[in-house]
């Protein structure tokens, strides 16, 4: 029997304070965290840090992804977290990564083309669409260049 | 002494009873060690080394008397009693103390979250306030839930419920082991937080609780959204005793979601003095509407073409017998949060319109509803019966309503207003530019008038932006084709400047205050002189 796949997308601004090295090393737990506990929940998803947001998608048996996102919630490592979409899927979007990561490595202010230029980022003006395409886009890339 | 009278009654069956004592024992010998011991003991102890034991038979035993002493093992709690017996051995005998029950009468954990109730809470804070003064080391904190009932009321009680667990969750991760959560009804809680940093301690953990609580939840196919005021008591100084305290936290608690939810406050005197003023002022308002001590006034209205009232509005006015007159800003408030609104509201139309029925057929009069009317069924059928008892033609009635009457679903207000509108009855908006302003609530409805308020009228000359609020709201009545009545006007400047503006109507202290209904009739012939 196949579960049915739920998604979540959602936004929050980033509260870790001091340095960048400092947020880095943090991030870095968060997807060590993420991809260990990810993986034994069935839980797949992209996560995108981008001038002082993050933006997540998670996606997964919906229990699953209830529970992960419900922790998620109780970090205090951001804040002012907003859902822009749940519910259920078809298929997974992000079926081969348990965390995938968009962020540090690549030109932070390019990522959500003109959009962040016109607007300095602020991704509670952008749709769950736009978070959620832009996000598999550049996961997609990713990959690409990784593999070729 | 007890002789083993039968003979059969072989050592063997003397110990299998031992095994079936429902406490354990052992014989020590004189070099300490284990002689005998049932199975109940050997049970407990881990034969023949354990470490509790031997510490026991070091700090306990010797000696002929009974010495005890309590000892835990994981979760149970035994006493331990040893004496000495023939030969230099010792007798160590183990009981298994009785878990004090609690009477089932008194209910000390609530069902659905397991939290402990307001009965535990009442103890604790009993016990913490025993001792010293100074080393009451805790704060109270009371939760309310924002929007709670909203969730029950259109999820269900299932859902709200599951909502509630997660709740009581995220609480849970914000204190620690120490603190005590309480659950004190159905969307409330208090906290026992634990802690000498007060009242830092109390406020870090206030802001932890808005922030985490208010939080985004999913329950089931939902996503929801609620949040939580809270109010702090800090104990001597909010209070001594359980009572007083949590009527402290109950007061900051009221206050923080006064100022709009979602925050918290600390306790302060102030809240009690205010509390007390607010709680005579109600009880005296009961008593006031019982007495009948209300009396209603008029202030004229005039119509600037021909110089001629053309109307009065009805003004509630409060003859309080110690401190005179109060005015509708000072008690309506009150009265529609205690639900009295309606009941003097009635007896406002009621009065009014009786006496307005002996005033000449060519002057109107005004009598404002409030919010809560429209909320309460029966105010059509309230307008009918004030009509019909005082034989007042409909056309000369106009209700004045205010924008936050539109503010509340809209399509069931409408279609009260176009009731009362079928009667013949007049709807003017009051106070408009006060509130939310909205062209679309002018719209919304066929207004016969707009009322400018006063704020606005007062600073006219001086104030370029009243001058221009004023300006507008005149143009809008001139293009829907209704009259506008300013209020508050006390000069004749103002007076000529709103002629000037295309201004219909006038009301205000240029023309009269408020009378009573028997200067009526001179004051009409003063005016129309
Ligand atoms: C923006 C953000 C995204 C996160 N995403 C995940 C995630 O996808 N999976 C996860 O297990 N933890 C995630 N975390 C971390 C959790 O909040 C939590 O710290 C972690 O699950 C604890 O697990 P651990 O004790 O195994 O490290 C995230 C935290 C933040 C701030």
């Amino acid at each position: 029997m196949t579960t049915e796949i739920h998604r979540i997308v959602y936004f929050s601004r980033n509260a870790i304070p001091g340095s960048e090295e400092t947020i880095a090393a943090e991030i870095r737990q968060i997807l060590e965290s993420s991809r260990r506990n990810n993986t034994k929940a069935d839980v797949t998803g992209a996560l995108m840090f981008n001038a002082g947001c993050f933006a997540q998608v998670l996606e997964g048996p919906q229990s699953a992804v209830t529970r992960t996102f419900e922790r998620i919630q109780r970090d205090p490592r951001h804040g002012e977290v907003l859902v822009l979409d749940y519910g259920a899927k078809s298929e997974r979007a992000f079926a081969n990564w348990s965390m995938s990561f968009v962020g540090r490595d690549l030109r932070e202010k390019d990522l959500f083309g003109a959009i962040s230029s016109e607007t300095g980022f602020d991704a509670s003006r952008l749709s769950a669409e736009v978070i959620f395409t832009t996000l598999h886009r550049l996961v997609v890339e990713e990959e690409k260049s990784a593999v070729g | 002494m007890l002789q083993i009278l039968e003979p059969d009654l072989s050592q063997t069956v003397i110990l299998e009873a031992c095994d079936l004592l429902p406490g354990g024992f052992a014989i020590i010998e004189r070099n300490g060690a284990v002689g005998y011991a049932n199975s109940p003991f050997r049970s407990i102890f881990d034969m023949p080394d354990d470490p509790d034991l031997k510490l026991l038979l070091e700090n306990v035993c010797g000696g002929d008397e009974t010495l005890s002493s309590k000892l835990r093992r994981g979760e149970r709690d035994f006493t331990v009693s040893c004496r000495g017996v023939s030969d230099g051995r010792t007798l160590v005998m183990v009981a298994e103390t009785a878990v004090v029950t609690v009477p089932a009468a008194v209910e000390r954990r609530d069902g659905l979250t397991g939290l402990p109730n307001r009965v535990v809470l009442n103890d604790q804070l009993t016990e913490a306030l025993r001792g010293p003064a100074n080393e009451a080391e805790f704060a109270l904190l009371l939760l309310d839930l924002d929007r709670f009932k909203t969730v029950n009321d259109t999820l269900g009680h299932p859902i709200g419920d599951k909502l509630l667990c997660h709740v009581v969750d995220r609480i849970r991760s914000c204190v620690r082991d120490t603190d005590l959560i309480a659950r004190l009804g159905g969307d409330e809680f208090a906290i026992l937080q634990r802690s000498p940093k007060q009242p830092e301690a109390a406020r870090a953990l206030a802001r932890r609780l808005v922030d985490l609580v208010g939080r985004t939840y999913i329950v089931d196919d939902h996503l929801l959204n609620i949040g939580v005021s809270i109010g702090i008591a800090l104990p001597p100084a909010d209070g001594a005793d359980p009572d007083r305290l949590l009527k402290s936290a109950d007061l900051a608690l009221y206050r923080a979601k006064e100022e709009g939810r979602g925050r918290h406050r600390f306790f302060e005197q102030e809240m009690d003095a205010r509390a007390q003023a607010r709680r005579a002022l109600e009880l005296d308002l009961r008593r006031a509407f019982a007495l009948r001590q209300f009396e209603v006034h008029y202030q004229p209205q005039m119509k600037l073409a021909d110089r001629r009232v053309v109307g009065f509005e009805a003004l509630a006015r409060w003859r309080h017998p110690e401190r005179g007159m109060i005015s509708p800003a000072a008690f309506i408030p009150i009265a529609e949060e205690i639900g009295l609104i309606s009941q003097i509201g009635e007896w406002v139309l009621q009065t009014a319109c009786r006496e307005a029925a002996g005033w000449p057929d060519d002057i109107s009069i005004a009598v404002n509803l409030s919010p809560v009317q429209f909320s309460s069924p029966g105010l059509v059928t309230m307008v009918i019966a004030a009509l019909r008892q005082s034989g007042l033609a409909p056309e000369r009635l106009e209700l004045e309503i205010t924008e936050s009457v539109l503010l509340q679903e809209t399509a069931a207000t409408l279609t009260i207003l176009h009731q009362l509108r079928a009667l013949g009855v007049r709807i003017a908006m009051d106070d408009f530019g006060t509130g939310y302003s909205s062209l679309g609530y002018l719209r919304s409805f066929p207004f016969d008038k707009v009322k400018i308020d006063q704020s606005f009228v007062r600073e006219m000359p001086s104030d370029g932006d009243s001058n221009a609020i004023v300006r507008a709201i005149i143009g809008l009545g001139v293009s829907l084709g209704i009259s506008t009545t300013a209020e508050g006007v006390e000069t004749q400047e103002q007076l000529d400047r709103l002629r000037a503006e295309g201004c219909t109507d006038i009301q205000g202290y240029l023309l009269s205050r408020p009378i009573p209904a028997s200067g009526v009739g001179d004051l009409l012939l003063q005016l129309h002189s």
